[in-house]
């Protein structure tokens, strides 16, 4: 049972990490915890959903336009609720503007969506293997591979392309690289559009995974996906993708061989001690403070 | 002191901001003369209608605008207009405080209809029998809720009258002894509805392999699933609502776990079916006071079926019928008392036996507790809710 | 008094009002540790908890006085505000914020477990002895000596840590042992609007000291501006007020308290009453056109 548990952990704690790539990137950046990132992966499932549903496109397609759709809604997040606010006001401000967001999204779609929980159409052959004891399903291995492979490309980005320098100058000085000629509200632009497209691929993957896409599945998400970007190091991409694993993981196991009346409690305790012993999360970097 | 030219403007606002609402409002508040006579009779809602639990208000408020409007076709009560009166209170404990005030001091309601929570509706029977208007709950069915005093209603079926009988029939009738437990932490409904279940099941012989819990809101079961796979129970006994039934269902069907689950009429939605698809099918069972199809005795429910679906284009649940009857017996009871005003039209109502609902036959004790038989089992069958079986309800 | 005051105020407001005068109890505590002191917490409503749970099961399992409970709540959150204060010491920012939200959903899944707590049934018929007169007299004390404190040397080393910690320390500040104060201040507070909470609804469940809770808390803080005793006020004034208010656009309600908060981010970025600190000038002076957040952590 160990192992069918593991699985499980690894593919909640995969969905974790899809969402906390783009919570992490954000992050980097401009150092907003993005409380709204949640409800751009919920927009995103809804989105793929409606297009699945009500113009029958191929899911593959669907989940490009749910890409595309929260790519534009985060850039617009961003233009309206957090860029007239930076440099002038304290990051908490910044915080409190990604609640009001959160907020306001996520009753928009109680309006247009109301509240009830919809279900992706059976249209996929989810496949199931019989690995020794253990039961495989497709999706579980799809949604493994795709966040390895979205994290692999996002490292790639940041390290290897203009823009990922870009990026990188600008989450350790936006000044200085602003002076570099750096167009410092594009490029954080662009990574809204990226951690928004990361967060609606997230949406309608996990919405095809559960069957279950709703209007207030953004709060919870978010929370953990935060909680998971802290524990592998905020800011650190691999970190995401760990934090993200480790505290699916953890999840699963304690309900597993501890108790599932004290599942969060569990998760949320290892965290805490994780972050005492590590302050600066499991991939993140000490960072000195200057005077 | 840093703030001393600050704290003038604040006061000034908070002062401007308090009076604002005062006057923005009040409008007609204070005129409370006028409201004795007033020409229609106001009926408080209370529910969610946003926020996670708006699932269950939402249908709620529905089948409560649909009885008013039936009501007021038919010539209204004595003489008046029914009006409603609609506040979304979140599924919030402060906030259905201060709606419960609202609706008393300012709409001056002759009754409050709601809330679908135990414990929201406690907080609000407390405020209204403490300014005597009657409460009538079309959803509570935890402990604790008439005992706050003689305005408190409820219609729905207890769930410790019914699950003996339910549990009979699964152990006794259909021989699933070894039962797993599953239960939603951190519903109220779903944590107060397991220890009846765990109550009957040890008296009528059966075993409970394992017990499980969940969470509301909640889509990852896999583990729970897991685990309850390995305990290889017969049946999988659910306590909570529709949404996690159906996800939980799915999840099993995804582990080739081949089971019946059973659970209460927190599991009447329609969304069970929806949510559920293959994986419900002939697989839920639950009870309840009533069942909209498939029971040609009570044709009160097929038609309340048929015009709630021509008027909302969509089917009702558990709570739609029980809001609708909530409206339908304070009418009944007001018109038998001729009076609208709480303490006396509640005697009446205290009175209520046999009355033919679409929620099932409902009769009050002495002690105001809601009586419904016989009780419905209900399935999915070809993706709707259909009676199974139906069987009579024994209490000591 | 209280029977005069309820002869002549509408209970609809009177509701209200008391309800503003806790959270404005509530919200004093966390802008000492948020506002004042920068810690950033998101839990605060962790605390409430423990401060409504204690002081109800103490008034209705062991029959305490009602002055007793309250203040043995207070106690009890303020002890575990310390315990939380510990890891403040090695920790910063948004990981500190992390912790405080995990503190509160693990003492959120414990009263959801906690049998003499009625679990998620929660607990009914705690006695209602909270009073108006009680609620504001108490709101007129801790004002007074909120404002006493952030004039005292030690006030003024808590605000010297927000702005900047190292310096702090340099110039002699023991900062170790007064984010401990701020945090055990801030939670005593939390643990007494608890009390004053759990024995005015009559009713608690660990619902009501969810998540969100902790962060219309801080919002109130933050809107209202950081560290300002009447800031804060008024962003608890406000934040009680406005989703009354809002009833009047029925089913956007939500939609407009949403855009609200942004929009009065965007128009008052430091809050309504957000103090304008030197620190700030300064900046304001050298033209600084692109940086990134103001202010400390």
């Amino acid at each position: 049972m160990i192992w069918q548990q593991l699985l499980n952990g690894l593919t909640l704690g995969s969905t974790y990490a899809l969402i906390a790539l783009g919570y992490t990137m954000v992050y980097g950046i401009i150092q907003l915890i993005n409380f709204a990132h949640g409800e751009i992966y919920m927009i995103g499932a809804f989105v793929g959903l409606f297009l699945v549903v009500n113009t029958g496109l191929n899911i593959g397609v669907a989940l490009l336009g749910a890409m595309a759709f929260c790519m534009v809604l985060g850039m617009l997040v961003e233009l309206i609720a957090y860029r007239p606010l930076r440099g002038r006001a304290s990051r908490l401000s910044g915080i409190i503007s990604a609640i009001g967001v959160s907020i306001f999204l996520s009753t928009l779609m109680v309006l247009i969506a109301q509240t009830n929980t919809r279900r992706y159409p059976d249209i996929f052959n989810i496949q199931t293997f019989q690995v020794g004891d253990l039961q495989v399903s497709s999706l579980q291995v799809i949604i493994l591979v795709v966040a390895t492979l979205l994290m692999i490309g996002l490292q790639l980005l940041v390290q290897k392309t203009r823009v990922g320098k870009a990026m990188r100058a600008c989450s350790q000085d936006l000044e200085a690289a602003y002076l570099m000629g750096i167009n410092v509200n594009r490029i954080i632009s662009f990574t809204f559009a990226i951690g928004s497209a990361l967060a609606a691929a997230g949406g309608v993957m996990v919405g095809i995974y559960y069957n279950a896409v709703w209007p207030y599945m953004g709060t919870m998400a978010g929370l953990k996906a935060f909680a998971a970007a802290i524990l592998g190091g905020i800011g650190s991409i691999p970190g995401a993708m760990i934090g993200g694993l480790t505290l699916g993981v953890l999840e699963i196991l304690g309900v597993a061989f501890l108790s599932s009346s004290y599942k969060d409690a569990i998760a949320f305790g290892i965290l805490i001690l994780v972050l005492i012993i590590r302050p600066q999360g499991i991939m993140g970097q000490k960072i000195t403070k200057k005077v | 002191m840093r703030f001393r030219g600050k704290a003038k403007w604040a006061l000034l606002v908070c002062l401007v901001m308090v009076f604002s609402i005062v006057a923005g409002c009040g409008g007609n508040g204070s005129t409370s003369d006028k409201s004795k006579d007033q020409d229609v009779i106001k009926l408080g809602f209370l529910g969610a209608t946003t926020g996670s639990v708006a699932n269950y208000g939402i249908p709620g408020q529905k089948g409560m605008k649909m009885a008013i409007e039936e009501v007021n076709k038919n010539g209204g009560v004595l003489g008046k207009q029914l009006e409603g009166v609609y506040q979304d209170n979140k599924g919030d404990s402060t906030e259905i405080s201060t709606i419960t005030t609202r609706y008393i001091t300012r709409d001056k309601v002759a009754a409050l209809v709601g809330d679908p929570c135990t414990g929201l509706t406690k907080i609000a029977a407390k405020i209204a029998q403490e300014n005597k208007v009657v409460i009538f709950s079309a959803g509570a069915t935890g402990n604790g809720v008439v005992e706050i005093g003689d305005y408190v209603f409820r219609n729905t079926l207890l769930d410790k009258f019914a699950v003996p009988s339910v549990v009979d029939w699964m152990v006794n009738t259909k021989g699933w002894k070894n039962i797993a437990v599953i239960t939603s932490l951190n519903n109220d409904y779903s944590v107060s509805l397991t220890p009846v279940f765990k109550d009957a099941i040890d008296k009528q012989g059966g075993k409970i392999v394992i017990e499980e819990s969940i969470n509301d809101e909640e889509t990852d079961f896999t583990a729970q699933i897991t685990k309850v796979k390995k305990a290889k129970p017969d049946v999988l006994v659910f306590t909570g609502y529709y949404r996690e039934a159906a996800l939980l269902m799915n999840e099993a069907k995804k582990q080739g776990l081949d089971i019946n689950l059973i659970g209460g009429d927190g599991l009447y939605g329609q969304d069970l079916a929806k949510l559920g698809g293959k994986a419900v099918e002939e697989k839920v069972i639950f009870y309840c006071g009533f069942s909209f199809s498939g029971d040609e005795s009570n044709p009160v429910s097929e038609k309340f079926l048929a015009d709630y679906k021509a008027k909302y284009n969509e089917e009702p649940d558990m709570f739609s019928a029980q809001y609708y009857d909530a409206i339908m017996i304070l009418a009944k009871a007001m018109k038998d008392a001729n009076s609208t005003d709480p303490s006396v039209y509640k005697n009446e109502l205290a009175k209520l036996k046999d009355y033919p609902g679409v929620s099932g036959n409902t009769t009050f004790r002495a002690d105001r507790e809601p009586i419904k038989s016989p009780i419905c089992l209900i399935t999915v069958k070809d993706g709707k809710l259909t009676l199974l079986d139906k069987i009579p309800l024994n209490i000591e | 008094m209280d029977a005069l005051i309820s002869q002549y105020i509408d209970p609809y407001y009177l509701r209200i009002l008391m309800l503003i005068g806790i959270n404005i109890i509530l919200a004093l505590g966390l802008n000492l540790i948020t506002g004042v002191t920068g810690q950033l917490s998101m839990g605060h409503a962790g605390f409430m908890s423990i401060g409504a749970y204690t002081s109800a099961i103490l008034s209705m399992q062991m029959g305490s006085p009602f002055f007793l409970s309250l203040l043995a709540g207070a106690m009890v959150a303020a002890f575990f505000g310390f315990l939380i204060g510990i890891p403040t010491l090695r920790l910063e920012g948004d990981y500190l914020a992390m912790v405080t939200i995990g503190f509160a959903e693990i003492i959120r899944v414990f009263f959801l477990n906690f049998e003499p707590g009625g679990k998620a049934v929660g607990l009914s018929g705690i006695p209602q002895n909270t009073t108006f007169v009680l609620v504001w007299t108490l709101v007129i004390i801790i004002i007074i000596l909120n404002a006493k404190l952030l004039s005292s040397r030690i006030g003024r080393a808590f605000y010297a840590i927000r702005e900047n910690e190292i310096a702090a320390e340099a110039s002699g500040i023991n900062s170790t042992r007064l984010k401990v104060l701020a945090f055990t201040a801030g939670s005593f507070l939390a643990g007494l609007g608890g009390g004053l909470y759990a024995h005015y609804m009559y009713f608690i469940r660990p619902q009501d000291f969810a998540f969100m809770k902790s962060i219309e808390l801080l919002n109130m803080v933050v809107l209202g501006g950081m560290g300002s005793i009447p800031g804060t006020i008024l962003g608890s004034v406000i934040l009680t007020l406005l989703p009354e208010m809002l009833r009047i656009v029925a089913e956007y309600r939500l939609l407009f308290y949403g855009a609200l908060l942004v929009i009065l981010m965007i128009f008052r970025p430091n809050g309504l009453l957000g103090d304008v600190r030197v620190y700030d000038i300064k900046k304001k002076l050298q033209g600084k056109k692109v940086g990134l957040w103001q202010s400390s952590n």
